[in-house]
């Protein structure tokens, strides 16, 4: 009896036994097979991340671009940036994250930005910036590569090795895995007259007798001797607001309307498309901070005569006044060299700028003039020529008002203006008071509004020329190597 | 008598087991060696079917990534089923080197000389997925990938890539809807302006 219970209790033993090494062989190349594309899965989703935070350091990059452009203090390139970013001299940031994705893993994000001397746009001076970034993330798990040659040649783990050593391409020892990868992109400045209309809060067009439009006065196929001609019009009357509202009044709109996840009411007559994705901050404008300039006239109450300079920034070229204020047939007379060549002057207004009744501001052929104001704005009737029929050789600056204070520009009247505003701390409206009401230029305001019969005709020339409000990135590329 | 007995009863024991029960033993030991087999069959097959899909998964995963990297920083992109052809700036010497950019006087930057570009095409032959760049041997991305299918969906702005392979595990093959589960996805948002077609930077 005993003998025949060993020899049957054997057999399904040695079955047992069988069967479990077979399920135990299957699961052990299951797990092996789990476990490798696990790694791979970990590893690639790694590199992915790793791409967000190069990226993340070009945001950073022109976060300080941004701040730099603000009025001082503005605590631009403060450390841990080194210099200011100029030719020669590269800025340099160091950050680290946690990065909430990857188990905490710190991932860091290295930001160089420099500014190439051919990057220098030689027909308004302004600077393109290179921002060169390196987004770092430790890979957790083993230094193995994938089981797929062409997964690491895509993905270039640094597993034992970092290829770039100080961003030179020379390989150094790593104490623990990990992944890099570098973007370098470049970015240019961006007019504060990018569109037609932009405003910090509503814009209000009233009615359908008003219409937006665009040319291009440097170029002859969009406009004729440098002039808007109807015949010849263009669709980038864009208007934008940083808020929630624009009311279009059912205006004649040839461009596109964008708002900050806002609506458009009265958009029948918008030619563009209509987007809920803007958001810009614009910059507000600082007092200027001469330390020289004319001490005469201090106040422009009558006709009086001020003298534009050939040079450009120049203290002949600088007027400080308290207030301009012309009715009647008084005029403010911005002289040139009588050949009309090329000069320059800025008038930094502490007060208010009033041009009524017959009054006027005449500035003369071949002057670029520059005002600044602190105070109210109100223009009526014909109260600005400008000669050079160019809005970029007039532009008016609203230097940001203190906090709780309501200050605003008025453009009125049955009149033609070609000037360019950017007052982003006052309530700009533009009045057509009769049936004539032209505005050649752009606006920008805390709120704009415009009434009766006016049409703005966007000269698309402005957006690479005036100051400068923002910084957009017009190339971008990974350096794989 | 007793010797004579005893030799008997030990000859029945012996004999043990009568043909009914070889039999029935027998055909339980089949029924149950016959039922692991096929239980093992069935594993293994399904083993395999799950590795081919892993693989596959990972080559499409592989191909995506290809691809949406150089999307990332294409300039152009002409998009066909199983042959897409992406230009993207170039921003390496011959060297290998990275250059400085130049003002296009248009408002954008370009590497090396003005209009260049790298050309990058992507296509299916012969059972192999291949990245050619220029004129430089093309590189297997993936093989035995004669199942696979990559369509690119040219939206401008954003181009979107659809790999689909047909997964093993219906000996008869995979239908429609299986091939369609195994479709992966990815959406790109182009970051440069383009040259071929109207569009902004992001």
């Amino acid at each position: 009896m005993l003998r025949q219970d060993s020899t049957k209790t054997g057999s399904v033993l040695v079955w047992t036994i069988l069967v479990i090494a077979m399920l135990s062989l299957i699961a052990v190349e299951t797990l092996r097979l789990v476990t490798v594309k696990y790694q791979n899965a970990l590893q690639t989703s790694t590199w992915q991340e790793a791409l967000l935070a190069a990226e993340s350091g070009i945001d950073l990059a022109i976060v300080e671009l941004r701040k730099s452009l603000y009025p001082q203090p503005n605590h631009a390139w403060e450390p841990p940036w080194g210099n200011p970013p100029g030719n020669e001299i590269t800025s340099h940031d160091l950050t680290t994250v946690p990065n909430a994705g990857l188990n905490g893993v710190p991932m860091t994000i290295e930001t160089s930005v420099d500014a190439p001397a051919q990057l220098i746009d030689p027909t308004n001076s302004w600077q393109y910036y290179r921002i060169r970034t390196v987004g770092t993330i430790p890979i957790t798990g083993p230094a193995r590569t994938s089981d797929n040659p062409q997964d690491t040649k895509l993905r270039r783990l640094s597993l034992r090795w970092e290829r770039f050593t100080n961003g030179i391409l020379t390989p150094h020892l790593l104490t623990a895995p990990q992944v890099s990868r570098r973007v370098e992109a470049v970015v240019r400045p961006v007019s504060a007259f990018d569109q037609a209309i932009m405003s910090v809060g509503v814009v209000d067009l009233t009615n359908q007798n008003i219409v937006v439009d665009s040319y291009d006065s440097t170029d002859p196929t969009k406009s004729t001797n440098g002039l808007y001609d109807p015949a010849k019009r263009q669709e980038n009357g864009d208007i934008a607001t940083d808020g929630q509202l624009i009311e279009a009044g059912n205006a004649q709109i040839y461009g596109d309307v964008a708002t900050n996840a806002g609506t458009v009411s009265g958009a029948a007559n918008i030619t563009g498309i209509e987007r809920t994705d803007f958001y810009q901050q614009p910059i507000p404008v600082g007092a200027p901070s001469w330390s020289t300039w004319n001490s005469s006239p201090s106040l422009v109450t009558g006709t009086t005569t001020i003298n534009a300079d050939a040079t450009k920034g120049s203290a002949a070229s600088r007027y400080t006044l308290s207030s301009i204020s012309l009715s009647g047939n008084k005029t403010l007379t911005v002289a040139g060299n009588p050949n009309g060549s090329q000069t320059y002057i800025e008038i930094y207004v502490t007060g208010d700028i009033s041009v009524s009744g017959t009054g006027q501001i005449v500035v003369q052929p071949g002057v670029t003039a520059t005002i600044y104001f602190a105070g109210n704005v109100d223009i009526s009737g014909n109260g600005v020529l400008n000669s050079n029929n160019q809005p970029s050789d007039l532009m008016l600056y609203g230097i940001q008002p203190p906090t709780d204070t309501s200050e605003h520009v008025s453009i009125g009247g049955n009149s033609q203006i070609t000037a360019s505003v950017y007052a982003p701390g006052h309530d700009v409206t533009v009045n057509g008071g009769g049936t004539n009401g032209h505005v050649y230029g752009s606006v920008v305001g805390k709120t704009v509004t415009m009434t009766g019969v006016s049409n703005l005709h966007y000269d698309e020339r402005l957006g690479a020329t005036g100051m400068v409000n923002n910084y957009k990135i017009v190339s971008w590329f990974e350096d794989n190597r | 008598m007793v010797s004579a007995f005893r030799c008997r009863s030990l000859s029945k024991t012996q004999a043990g087991y009568t043909v009914t029960e070889l039999i029935v033993s027998t055909a339980i030991f089949s029924s149950i060696s016959l039922g692991l087999l096929m239980g093992f069959t069935s594993l293994e097959r399904n083993y395999v079917a799950t590795s081919d899909f892993s693989l596959n998964h990972a080559d499409e995963m592989r191909i995506s990534d290809y691809m949406a990297m150089d999307l990332r920083r294409a300039i152009a992109v002409q998009s066909a089923k199983n042959d897409t052809t992406i230009f993207i700036p170039a921003y390496y010497d011959q060297t290998g080197t990275p250059q400085t950019p130049a003002l296009d006087g248009q408002g954008g930057v370009f590497y090396g000389a003005s209009g260049s570009s790298v050309r990058i095409h992507y296509y299916l032959m012969a059972g192999t997925i291949y990245r050619q760049q220029d004129s430089a041997p093309a590189q297997p991305l993936a093989v035995n990938v004669q199942d696979f299918v990559f369509d690119v969906t040219d939206a401008g702005k954003v181009v979107t890539t659809r790999i689909t392979f047909n997964p093993t595990f219906n000996s008869g093959g995979a239908s429609a809807a299986a091939t369609t589960a195994t479709a992966f996805y990815n959406t790109t948002l182009l970051r440069n302006s383009r040259t071929d077609i109207q569009s902004s930077v992001y």
